[in-house]
């Protein structure tokens, strides 16, 4: 995604969370709930459920909009916390009936202080080019984590790798990107 | 706070992008609610997830889909919270399970100064608060698969050193331990397994089967 792409995106989640933009919601809507809805459908979701919670995830952002704070987090950011939590949520309703409303997942996190919101606004960047980088074979694990959502021993198996070696190199993948984020870390 | 032991990069990726399960979920929940060096890290790694979001190839939604979105605008929603008031010193997440005082928890008692309560998380990990007064411990154990225990009040060691609040230690089935309350206040711990432990002893093999550890 272009920079440029980002911050316009950012400005139409502020938008409809500012005046309720309409136009602005619907450019999220064409340029996110695609996305969503692949994003769903690679970790294995069918094109029903996906299409309801692509929908779902998109009528949250119109809801929770005023919540959003582009020092934290960009909009790609977040919506895909709103999308993985409205999936645990979905997932968790099929295997307990009564689901408990005050599910973890779902509550907010803790507030950041506004020094880490700045810092964090800085690092995102950083942290951009640094996954752009990570080596493939690092960056295959990171992805596999998020799009296969699969335990790490059964990537390792896919893989054909140890379990150890898939470990170390998530953490070499995630060192680098603790690097990107700064030394305050 | 000062926390020197934290859950492994693997479990923090496995938080962010959704695979950790309810338990283990709830334990990098609640550290990082304690640890603002992990909260980094949990974003530093949803970012990554914001990064595989906007580079997912798209699927078209149903031509409609935008219709019956719109359709759903002006629907009142449920109120927004911005951030609850949360009172007592139980992390956030952990007060959806149990409230805000520990002493309203309805504890079983195990043995002297040990007590415990499990908790209703689903999927493969099993989640238990456990009470432990001044030099109690759990039995001397080995582990069948990896144990991760999250410290909320008091201190515990054990061969490996020394837990405060808001560290977490990682076992691996290879360590057998026998973790210890330190002196002072009680040190009430949030346990996660993914296999039952394995007690050495027949006594505490027989009250590890009965509290279900």
């Amino acid at each position: 995604m272009e920079p440029v792409d980002a911050v316009r995106l950012n400005a139409a989640v502020m938008a409809v969370g500012q005046v309720r933009d309409r136009q602005a919601f619907q450019e999220l809507f064409d340029h996110f709930a695609p996305r969503v809805k692949g994003y769903l459908m690679r970790l294995g979701a069918g094109n029903a459920v996906a299409e309801d919670l692509a929908q779902e995830a998109l009528l949250t952002v119109w809801r929770k909009a005023a919540l959003f704070d582009p020092a934290k987090a960009s909009a790609s950011t977040w919506i895909f916390t709103i999308a993985r939590n409205l999936r645990i949520d979905a997932i968790r309703k099929e295997r307990r009936p009564d689901l408990d409303p005050n599910d973890p997942a779902l509550l907010p996190q803790a507030e950041r202080g506004a020094d880490e919101g700045m810092y964090w606004a800085a690092a995102e960047g950083r942290l951009k080019v640094a996954l752009a980088e990570l080596p493939r074979e690092q960056a295959k694990i990171i992805e596999l984590s998020f799009l296969a959502e699969k335990p790490h021993s059964t990537i390792a198996s896919e893989l054909g790798l140890p379990l150890g070696t898939v470990k170390s190199r998530i953490r070499l993948a995630m060192a680098r990107l603790r690097l990107a984020l700064g030394d305050g870390v | 706070m000062t926390i020197t032991h934290h859950p492994g990069e693997e479990l923090l990726l496995s938080y962010a992008s959704g695979a950790a399960d309810e338990g283990v979920a709830l334990l990098v929940a609640s550290h990082v609610a304690l640890c603002a060096q992990c909260r980094l890290m949990v974003a530093g790694a949803e970012a990554a997830g914001g990064s595989v979001l906007a580079n997912v190839p798209p699927v078209a939604l149903n031509h409609n889909a935008y219709q019956s979105i719109l359709a759903r605008l002006d629907a009142p929603a449920a109120e927004i919270v911005r951030g609850a008031n949360l009172v007592g010193n139980v992390p956030a997440p952990l007060q959806a399970y149990i409230g805000s005082d520990y002493d309203l928890v309805p504890w079983r008692h195990i043995v002297d100064g040990l007590s415990t309560y499990p908790l209703p998380t689903k999927g493969g990990t099993r989640a238990r608060l456990i009470r432990a007064a001044p030099g109690a411990g759990v039995a001397v154990h080995t582990h069948r698969g990896e144990e991760w225990t999250l410290v909320l009040t008091g201190s515990f060691s054990d061969a490996t050193g020394n837990y405060r609040p808001g560290d977490v230690q990682s076992t691996t089935p290879a360590l057998e331990h026998r973790p210890t309350a330190d002196p002072g206040p009680v040190c009430i711990n949030l346990a996660v397994t993914d296999a039952p432990l394995v007690f050495r002893g027949l006594l505490p093999k027989i009250v590890g089967k009965i509290f279900g550890f």
